[in-house]
């Protein structure tokens, strides 16, 4: 027969994509599709009420109190968004150069700045609330025990300092990660243009800047994006160190908590809201994904073939 | 202008000691070869000299000047590597201006330097171009062209022709010696190509496991080899080596005969060292000739000349340079002759050169 071996092969190939194809469709596709659909509906409880168009978007972007909520929680991601790009991406490359440059003790510090990476977020938060308990945390006992009593405060307990509290923590708990990505592109880089830099100048600033960053930019932008997209989706680490109300005060309320919370209730279980939780869901889904994709598409522009 | 002095350099890399001492005198405007097998300490001393490794032990001075502390970008030195090493997110033009820039120059004297160094290497229409837009002899160029634009007083160049094609390599060494004589500077340049150190040098450091076998011109180390392993390594084919015995005016080789020859070294050791090149040796079907006897193994036909490979009786293999166009069936039985006064001696226990 003339046809038959193409028409196993392409048997094959059905038998191999239908499958996994499925599965997404049924567990990703359908999920956020109807994610979509449930915000143009009223619902009462889980139970779904009449279509009423763009009027739950409508409720959490413009009607009081979720238009104060929504801003806010929107405003404090921003502030996580800059603060890690700061003091995990910033500190994370600084942390590869030092690592590359293979100062003393580098091998060690390889290992010791990636560990915390791969500690669940579970044992994380619950590790920095005890470091930063107003009484018996490290913190406040290494400021006292130095003679900076006057500096040690209930950290998470306060509204200006309890956002910060918990960059530190997630900045601590994933700066391996960037460190490793920005180690390997600057193992990319050939010994001799390094050597060949260091003919024209001993300036380590003009090395950085001007010859390891630009070579890294490849690195540079998945870490960016995936900073991006963690810092607006940031839910574990502010629900376990402060609670699913975004406490004190929704100081520390960002866009994951506060679509957690409208969608399933507070704290004391009240206030559920299927309906806006879901305009909510897919606001944050767009936002994520067009501006996702233009980072990447830029940067994606910039990056050199070494 | 640039005159060197290496003294008692040494370079250790932990334990492990890669350069033994080396002592060398550079003058002004002296193109200078490193060459040796690889792992010789040729490209280590290079990047002593470029100050990118840091000196063991010993001095290193450029017109006077104490430069083992000086960071690399101060000696006023600029290399070229074998990878050529240019910045692969800057254009032709910003891989030469960077440098300069750097140093301060203002931004006229900046653009003049690289439209002379664009012309001289013929650059003029790359300068838009990113490195991975140009071809080997290209990068090459630009290479070159940004070490120049630094008016360096020293130019080091390590292996520049390993990774050009053979067709350019022939090109782009006559172009390396006209860009000497065009920047009167002094010039560093490290290969394992003897036939590369022969043709560019006016002197040759030959260089073997960290140490200086031999520094002289081109000329010395092919006529008066300081020792056995110059001897081997300059020229080829290769020089001839023959283990001989010496019996009053005669050498005899084990297994092949012996033969007399005029002007042997005043010295009382028995056993020596022969070396003959090629183009000393003649070849005859005579039998009862006076010579080493031995079987032919392969004749090479050239054209202009043809070499004659012979094993001899104790095993040796030598080539013989005829300009005849001789044809030898393998394992015809020969006996090879020595010209006198083509050869060179040297003492079988330090392998040094015996004067004759």
């Amino acid at each position: 027969m003339h046809g038959s071996p193409l028409l196993a092969r392409r048997l094959w190939i059905t038998a191999l994509i239908v499958p996994p194809l499925a599965f997404v469709a049924l567990f990703v596709v359908y999920p956020i599709i109807s994610a979509f659909a449930y915000a143009f509906f009223q619902w009462h409880g889980l139970a779904r009420g009449e279509f009423v168009g763009f009027a739950n978007f409508y409720k959490v972007l413009f009607t009081q109190p979720y238009a104060d909520w929504t801003v806010n929680a929107f405003l404090n991601n921003v502030l996580v968004f800059f603060a890690l790009m700061v003091l995990q991406n910033g500190v994370g490359f600084l942390l590869a150069y030092f690592l590359w440059r293979e100062l003393p003790g580098a091998a060690f510090h390889r290992v010791a700045v990636f560990l915390p990476v791969v500690l669940s977020t579970i044992i994380v938060g619950f590790l920095w609330k005890l470091f930063l308990h107003p009484l018996f945390g490290v913190v406040n006992i290494s400021l006292r025990g130095t003679g900076l009593g006057s500096l040690a405060q209930p950290w998470l307990g306060q509204e200006g300092t309890a956002l910060w509290a918990l960059i530190i923590a997630n900045a601590w708990h994933m700066v391996g990660f960037p460190t490793l990505v920005f180690l390997a592109g600057m193992q990319r880089i050939p010994g001799e243009i390094l050597d060949a830099v260091r003919m024209e100048t001993e300036s380590e600033w003009v090395k950085i800047s001007k010859i390891v960053w630009p070579l890294v930019a490849p690195s540079a932008t998945i870490v960016f994006t995936l900073l991006f997209v963690g810092s607006f989706n940031w839910f574990e680490l502010p629900y376990i160190m402060a609670g699913v109300d975004g406490s004190p005060h929704k100081a520390t309320d960002v866009l994951g908590l506060y679509f957690y919370r409208t969608a399933f209730g507070d704290q004391s279980g009240s206030g559920q809201d299927f309906g806006a939780g879901s305009a909510l869901a897919v606001l944050i889904f767009m936002f994520i994904a067009v501006v996702a994709g233009f980072i990447t598409f830029r940067l994606r522009a910039r990056e050199i073939q070494i | 202008m640039a005159q060197l002095t290496l003294s008692g350099i040494k370079k250790g890399f932990g334990p492990v000691e890669v350069l033994h001492g080396i002592d060398l005198e550079i003058k002004d405007k002296e193109f200078i070869v490193f060459v040796g097998p690889s792992g010789c300490g040729k490209s280590t001393l290079l990047r002593l000299i470029a100050g990118l490794d840091t000196i063991s032990a010993g001095e290193f001075r450029m017109n006077g000047r104490r430069m083992n502390e000086i960071a690399p970008s101060r000696r006023g030195i600029a290399m070229v590597f074998q990878s050529y090493a240019l910045y692969p997110h800057m254009d032709v033009y910003e891989n030469m201006a960077f440098g300069v820039r750097l140093m301060g120059l203002d931004k006229a004297e900046i653009e003049r330097r690289i439209a002379d160094a664009a012309q001289m290497l013929r650059l003029g229409e790359l300068l838009k171009r990113k490195p991975r837009e140009l071809s080997g002899g290209q990068r090459q160029r630009v290479a070159i062209g940004r070490a120049l634009v630094r008016k360096p007083q020293l130019l080091l160049l390590d292996e520049p022709l390993s990774n050009l094609d053979a067709a350019l390599r022939s090109d782009v060494r006559l172009e390396i010696a006209k860009l000497h004589r065009d920047i009167q500077g002094t010039t560093i340049y490290v290969t394992h190509d003897q036939v590369e150190a022969m043709t560019l040098a006016d002197r040759i450091v030959v260089m073997n496991n960290g140490r200086v076998e031999q520094f002289g011109s081109p000329r010395e180390l092919y006529e008066r080899p300081a020792n056995t392993f110059v001897a081997a390594f300059i020229g080829s084919p290769r020089m001839a080596l023959l283990d001989v015995e010496r019996q009053g005016n005669r050498l005899g080789l084990p297994g092949s005969g012996s033969l007399s020859l005029t002007r042997l070294p005043q010295i009382d050791e028995r056993e020596l060292v022969l070396g003959v090149r090629p183009d000393s040796l003649t070849i005859t079907t005579d039998l009862a000739a006076e010579g080493f006897k031995g079987s032919v193994i392969y004749t090479e036909y050239l054209g202009d000349n043809t070499f004659i490979y012979v094993r001899l009786g104790n095993g040796t293999l030598v080539s013989i340079r005829t300009a005849d166009a001789v044809e030898l069936a393998p394992d015809t039985p020969v006996v090879v002759q020595v010209l006198p006064d083509a050869a060179h001696y040297f003492s079988r226990s330090t392998r040094e050169r015996l004067a004759a």
